[in-house]
């Protein structure tokens, strides 16, 4: 064979080994998907005001790289005090390291019945959530999974850049 | 002796393709043939010369001379078959092909050259991809928040319990250190409690404290997640007072489900 017959197959080789590393990382890179489900209890201290407490629960929802959050309150009778629902995309897992990487990009928000206090924490995540969906069109957020028992199907997880650490349900 | 891109070895009597790896072990008559043009070459090497044979050889016919002439032309291939010349009326020739070969590896320079810088270009982008993604993996490790510390309380029935905070930063974190005190006396005052670990992290802009109390209660996992807004200053998210209406040292589950219950009740 020629030496130039020699080159093209090196090449052709060398082409199919950069095509089977892209196609190995596209294919385990792919977002996986998974159901968090989280309750807090919510408690608001004010100057010379008793407590206002609420419920929280949280649901987050990804599938097929799609993601879905949301932060439905409720006061102590069990009446709804607003839902926030938010709705992206899961960009990167990194199953390595237990961490997901989600950019919200369009939020609504439902406030509760006529005459309810709105929650502290809701008042703070529709501003939070707000400034960065205006500025920059998205509300990044990353999930990291600080521990994790399959079979007892919780999960403590961290959320990124609000620093909240949470322990959630593992819906399957 | 290279003839076009095969090497003679005189000595072993061998004709090597150094393209392919053939190597041909010449018979007696092309090994005599090649070896009188190779003597001679450059010059007319007569047909009685190389009929004539080889030393103690019998002599060759004329059609063996041919014949093998022929066959050392179908091995050099037709790009340097005309290496062996037939000079009319006289005998062959062996060209001497040393410019012929200079151009030849021209020729493959000019082929090879691109080729390599093709390669190199191909490797170059490999190495780059590589060191991005190592870069990328670097830059995922830093994005992972460790705990800022781990405090290991001892309660009074001896029992212990894991209190961990986490914050993205390592300076600033006074308020939540202060906090984390704060409930660690709580815990203190326990005799013993259903919960073996506590979370503790404080929102980034320090105006929502995130408690979350994990415990196992007859292989069942417990979790209770707490959010604290304080829009006083100073801000106190925990107090003892508060803690109390917590009930953190209750030892089971109904107990918890208990205080809920009766905080809703208030």
């Amino acid at each position: 064979m020629t030496r130039k017959g020699l080159w093209a197959i090196n090449i052709v080789v060398l082409v199919c080994l950069l095509g089977c590393v892209g196609a190995i990382y596209s294919l385990t890179t792919k977002p996986a998907n998974f159901m968090l489900s989280c309750s807090s209890e919510l408690f608001n201290h004010q100057a010379g005001k008793a407590d206002s407490d609420h419920y929280l629960l949280v649901d987050l929802v990804s599938k097929d790289g799609l993601a879905q959050i949301n932060y439905r309150y409720y006061d102590l009778e069990g009446n709804s005090a607003g839902t926030l629902s938010m709705t992206g995309k899961v960009n990167k897992v990194d199953t390595e390291r237990q961490m997901f990487d989600i950019s919200v990009t369009t939020k609504q928000e439902y406030v509760g019945a006529k005459g309810q206090a709105t929650p502290e924490h809701y008042e703070y995540l529709s501003y939070i959530s707000g400034i960065h969906l205006n500025k920059n069109g998205m509300h990044s957020l990353s999930v990291q999974v600080l521990e994790r028992d399959e079979t007892k199907d919780y999960a403590i997880v961290l959320f990124q850049p609000s620093n909240t650490v949470c322990g959630c349900r593992l819906v399957h | 002796m290279q003839l076009g891109h095969c090497r003679f070895d005189i000595g072993k009597g061998d004709l090597i393709n150094q393209d392919t790896g053939v190597v041909w072990h010449l018979p007696r008559a092309e090994l005599h043939v090649l070896t009188l043009l190779v003597e001679y070459q450059g010059k007319v090497v007569a047909k009685p010369l190389l009929e004539s044979g080889h030393e103690d050889d019998l002599q060759l016919s004329s059609a063996s001379v041919s014949r093998a002439i022929f066959t050392l032309r179908s091995f050099l291939g037709p790009q340097y078959e005309t290496l062996i010349e037939t000079v009319k009326g006289q005998g062959y020739l062996l060209r001497p092909h040393r410019a012929r070969k200079q151009s030849d590896k021209q020729w493959l320079k000019a082929l090879i050259k691109p080729l390599q810088i093709l390669l190199v270009v191909i490797a170059l982008v490999s190495v780059l991809l590589a060191v991005l993604w190592w870069a990328n993996l670097a830059t995922d490790s830093d994005g992972q928040v460790l705990p800022l510390s781990v405090e290991t309380v001892t309660l009074t029935s001896g029992q212990q319990v894991d209190v961990i905070l986490y914050s993205p930063s390592k300076t600033n974190n006074e308020l939540l250190i202060e906090q984390s005190q704060q409930l660690i006396q709580g815990l203190q005052l326990c005799p013993v409690t259903i919960w073996t670990r506590v979370f503790l992290s404080l929102s980034h802009d320090k105006q929502v404290l995130n408690i979350t109390l994990r415990g196992d209660h007859y292989g069942q996992s417990l979790i209770r997640n707490l959010k604290i807004s304080d829009l006083r200053q100073p801000k106190q998210f925990v107090t003892a007072q508060w803690l109390e209406t917590l009930n953190i040292c209750s030892t089971s589950s109904s107990q918890i489900a208990l205080s809920s219950r009766s905080r809703g009740g208030e």
